[in-house]
């Protein structure tokens, strides 16, 4: 029996309902934390994960507005990272970012450096504190988030999803980092992440929410691992051992092309993007001499390291991006010069961050709004079933939850059943069912003879693939 | 003392002050390149029309003054909108810094005058009204000095329409749009739309 | 003296751009117009380093006085002198502006206005921490214009449906804008932010004795209207 003196954290009866929300999205809600205790926490997308996090955090009520009920307690210094890193960054240059947290607790300048210096080995990021901030990738800015938490020294870490956009290689060393950091400094941690498998060595304790935001698992991890795997799997944990889901089985009817599908020719590919700083404008060479084929009927899968051109192909095979060299062929019009309604038939792209990709303030009419515009009908109530979306349906699609947005914009840019699909990283953030949803989503409509393309770093998504194309700055590999 | 309270900035006062002002700033560096254009050519047909373009400057004070609610939001964001202006490179250098804080006091004044308690389409109309007259007053000192009177009221009176229409009414009904979007929940227009919209 | 404007301190370029506005208060006849107008190009030509910014830029001051000159022939009764005056006063308020915006370092600014200036640092480093988000700006532009393009809602051929369109991004932009607004301030406050009483900085804010002798010229040079009115008895 723990007293509350020896707790970092506690939620006593913790109830959450956010503005504009009839019923409360966590209610009743125990949960401790102990000083160097580390914490797992999973569960299904809309669970309620990011607002446990929140919650202990104690930020919810004042930039997030709802109603909260119960008491919550945190003992020290809180280190949060959010789920989008970009979100964190506060100054132009690596070093002046980590720094902002000693200066905000009024530590002495030579201190402050020595501390940033610190921070920076802890997480890896070799390079000199005066490297502009916006030279970094998406994993670099990741641990940079984490540096400028650790600065702080805190006993208690946060980190909701803090992998889920990742290439393999940088999630290892941000978890590698994460690890050295509560070794070396005993704080305790709190770790959201949907693929369980590489944090439970790190973990004691490994906590699972049921669709209802109620704790249905409160176990360590070996007993996770020996006895759990298949009841945690039905969950939507993702388990180690566990083979993927098998895609669902997505109606025809959904997903079959209204348009002819185009066999996408990608020849010399070339695109010149501009970084346009306040002072002056770097030229950036993001693809080189691309070439490759997206074939009807055929589910496509583009891979590479961050920053690799993968979103940008992406880009130009949805008639986006004005090719520089080169050129994509396939349809009798170049894509990137037909006029938006004849593109919306022929291609339907999803962005890698959902909400730029919101039109409107209600789910429903987000999926229906492209349809309406083109004259195609959409069965708005079977897709929201297939997506399990169906209690959402007049929600605000910027008011849900990371994984819910994702499924939103799927579903908006494809309702209308164009002949070829575009997805950027349509995976992240899902558990094993909407996973399945979504992967039998694009499985289906392939068959039905779409053109499918998808920028990932998800294996489970890669295996079930029927080609994959690997990016290696800019050019194919 | 609730007063005081309701009026202390939070962070999310101060960063959005400040990330509205640069969006706004951005905004308007891309409008001061077709203004450049549009004036010009009013310049030549009847000059104080000019006015009629000028409306859209005041819209970083009415729509931070809408948004956040508090003493010296207004003031602030056109501030800031306007320094980012100028720092991106426009053709009127820092005097935009000045414009911006006159531009931004005039709507600050009404706001203060309703005690920053009223935001209604009405209030905005007035605010950009006055942030319309503060400026074409400036302008008559640095500008049109030497216009005879009739041109520089004519001036003033296309400027005040024209900061009422676009930034009364506009900024208003911009800020309501914003509310609707669920991106104003932390703050006061953001209530009134759930308490609106509740059922 | 050459190039030194490249060195200055961003609040002493500043206040050489706002003192343009006293400076230009002092224009009153077509003599000091001259004149002033003359010193600033010339020092400007002296101060400024020689690459700052695309030399385009003061082709726009041009227009801007030529319209103002012609305004005032048109509506101030038609006199030469009046007219020239009233573009050369233009000319004289926005040039150093002009001229020194490229050199100013935002970030370099912000740490003078906290510390030097100190003013609210809570004001000041939001307004640090938005700035550099500037190139996302037209990164997240271009999402949302892409977005609306390929659900069916993009531009046509015509200015109206362009602008139309401009609109509907730059909107979508705001609310990006509030959005994210959100998230920095929680992850600012979890820094620690909201909590700081004795901030401290990381960088200092240096002040030389160049600063002071550019500022004294900046002064100098805003007095230039008032001693020519004076010794011509104007
Ligand atoms: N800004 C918001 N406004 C209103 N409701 C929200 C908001 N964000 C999330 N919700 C709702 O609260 C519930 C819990 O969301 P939360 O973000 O905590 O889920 P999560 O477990 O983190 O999911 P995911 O794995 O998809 O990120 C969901 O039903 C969601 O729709
Ligand atoms: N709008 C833009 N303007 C300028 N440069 C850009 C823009 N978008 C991306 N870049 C740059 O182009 C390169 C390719 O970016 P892209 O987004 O295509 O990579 P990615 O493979 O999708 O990466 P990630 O896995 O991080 O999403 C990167 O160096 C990136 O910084
Ligand atoms: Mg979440
Ligand atoms: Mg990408």
């Amino acid at each position: 029996m723990t007293t509350s003196t020896d707790l970092r954290a506690e939620l006593r009866g913790f109830g959450w309902q956010p503005l504009g929300r009839r019923a409360p999205a966590i209610d009743g809600l125990d949960l401790d934390v102990r000083p160097g205790e580390r914490i797992l926490l999973a569960g299904p997308s809309g669970a309620g994960k990011s607002t446990i996090i929140h919650a202990l955090a104690g930020v919810l009520g004042g930039a997030l507005p709802g109603e909260m009920s119960g008491a919550v307690r945190v003992d020290g210094q809180i280190g949060l990272v959010l789920q989008n890193p970009g979100a964190a960054v506060v100054a132009d240059r690596i070093g002046r970012d980590v720094a902002f947290g000693p200066e905000n607790s009024g530590i002495a300048r030579e201190e402050i450096w020595r501390r940033v210096a610190e921070a920076l080995e802890l997480v890896g990021l070799p390079y000199p504190v005066d490297r502009p901030t916006s030279a970094l990738s998406g994993g670099e800015l990741q641990r940079l988030a984490l540096a400028g938490v650790l600065a702080l020294r805190p006993s208690m870490l946060l980190l909701d999803e803090p992998t889920s956009m990742l290439d393999a290689g940088n999630a290892d060393r941000v978890r590698t980092a994460v690890a050295d950091v509560v070794a070396s400094t005993g704080a305790s941690l709190v770790v959201v992440d949907h693929r369980i498998g590489p944090w439970l060595d790190l973990v004691h304790r490994v906590v699972v929410l049921d669709a209802g935001g109620r704790i249905v698992h409160d176990v360590d991890p070996d007993t996770c691992r020996a006895r759990l795997t298949e009841d945690l799997g039905r969950a939507g944990v993702w388990m180690p051992g566990l083979p993927a889901p098998e895609p669902a089985d997505v109606p025809a009817a959904l997903v079959a092309p209204e348009s002819p599908a185009p066999r996408l020719d990608v020849r010399d590919l070339g695109v010149d993007l501009v970084a346009r700083r306040m002072r002056g404008a770097a030229p950036i060479v993001a693809l080189d001499e691309v070439s490759t084929e997206v074939l009807p009927g055929q589910l496509s899968v583009f891979t590479g390291a961050s920053g690799a051109g993968k979103s940008t192909l992406l880009a130009a095979l949805a008639g986006l991006v004005r090719p520089d060299r080169g050129g994509i062929g396939g349809t009798p019009v170049p894509l990137h010069r037909m006029k938006s309604p004849e593109l919306a038939r022929t291609v339907g792209w999803v962005p890698q961050n959902p909400e730029h990709g919101f039109l409107t303030t209600s789910v429903r009419q987000e999926i229906t709004r492209t349809g309406l515009k083109l004259g195609t009908g959409v069965a708005v109530e079977e897709i929201l079933e297939v997506l399990g979306l169906g209690s959402l349906a007049e929600a605000n699609p910027y008011r849900l939850s990371g994984g819910e947005q994702r499924r939103v914009a799927l579903a908006a840019a494809l309702a209308h059943r164009p002949g070829a699909l575009m997805l950027d990283e349509p995976t992240v953030g899902q558990d094993r069912r909407t996973w399945a949803a979504i992967t039998g989503w694009m499985r289906a409509a392939a068959r039905a003879g779409a053109t499918a393309g998808a920028s990932t770093h998800d294996q489970a998504l890669i295996e079930i693939a029927d080609r994959e194309t690997r990016l290696d700055q800019g050019r194919v590999r | 003392m609730a007063r005081d309270a309701a009026f202390r900035y939070r962070t999310i006062d101060f960063v959005t002050v400040a990330m509205l002002g640069v969006a706004i700033g951005v905004a308007f560096w891309g409008w001061a390149q077709l203004y450049q254009v549009l004036s010009t050519l009013s310049a030549f047909a009847f000059p104080p029309s000019s006015g009629l373009f000028g409306g859209a400057w005041l819209l970083g004070g009415v729509i931070g003054g809408l948004v956040v609610r508090k003493p010296g939001a207004a003031l602030l964001t056109e501030v800031v909108a306007a320094s980012v202006e100028a720092l991106l490179g426009n053709s009127w250098g820092l005097s935009t810094v000045i414009s911006g804080t006159i531009q931004g006091f005039g709507v600050e004044l009404v706001l203060a005058v309703f005690l920053w308690k009223r935001f209604g389409p009405l209030v905005a109309a007035l605010a950009a009204a006055v942030a319309a007259a503060f400026e074409s007053f400036y302008e008559w000192q640095v500008y049109y000095t030497d216009w005879a009177l009739p041109y520089q009221l004519a001036h003033l009176g296309f400027f005040v329409v024209s900061g009422v229409v676009i930034a009364g009414f506009g900024g208003w009904a911009l800020v309501r749009g914003l509310a609707a979007t669920g991106a104003l929940d932390a703050f006061g227009a953001g209530r009134e739309h759930h308490e609106r919209t509740a059922v | 003296m050459n190039g030194v404007l490249g060195r200055a301190n961003p609040l002493v370029l500043v206040a050489v751009g706002l003192l343009a506005l006293v400076a230009s208060l002092g224009v009153r006849s077509l003599l000091t117009a001259v004149i002033t107008t003359g010193v600033y190009v010339l020092a400007l030509a002296l101060m400024l380093p020689s690459r700052s910014g695309h030399p385009l830029r003061f082709a726009t001051v041009v227009l801007g006085g030529v319209s103002v000159a012609y305004s005032t022939w048109l509506l101030g009764g038609g006199h030469l002198d009046v007219a020239a005056t009233a573009g050369l006063r233009i000319a004289v308020l926005a040039l150093p502006g002009v001229a020194v915006a490229p050199l100013i370092e935002p970030m370099a600014l912000a740490d003078q206005l906290g510390q030097r200036l100190r003013l609210p640092h809570r004001f000041v480093v939001s307004f640090a921490a938005a700035l550099q988000r500037f190139e996302q700006l037209g990164q997240t532009w271009q999402h949302l214009s892409r977005a609306r393009r390929s659900r069916g809602f993009g531009p046509g051929r015509g200015p109206v449906s362009r602008g139309r369109h401009a609109a509907s991004v730059t909107f979508g932009l705001l609310v990006t804008t509030m959005r994210e607004a959100t998230s920095a301030s929680i992850a600012m406050d979890a820094r620690g932010f909201a909590r700081a009483r004795r901030r401290t900085w990381a960088e200092p804010a240096p002040w030389t004795a160049t600063d002071t002798a550019v500022l004294l010229v900046g002064v100098l040079l805003a007095a230039v209207p008032y001693a020519v009115g004076l010794f011509s008895g104007a």
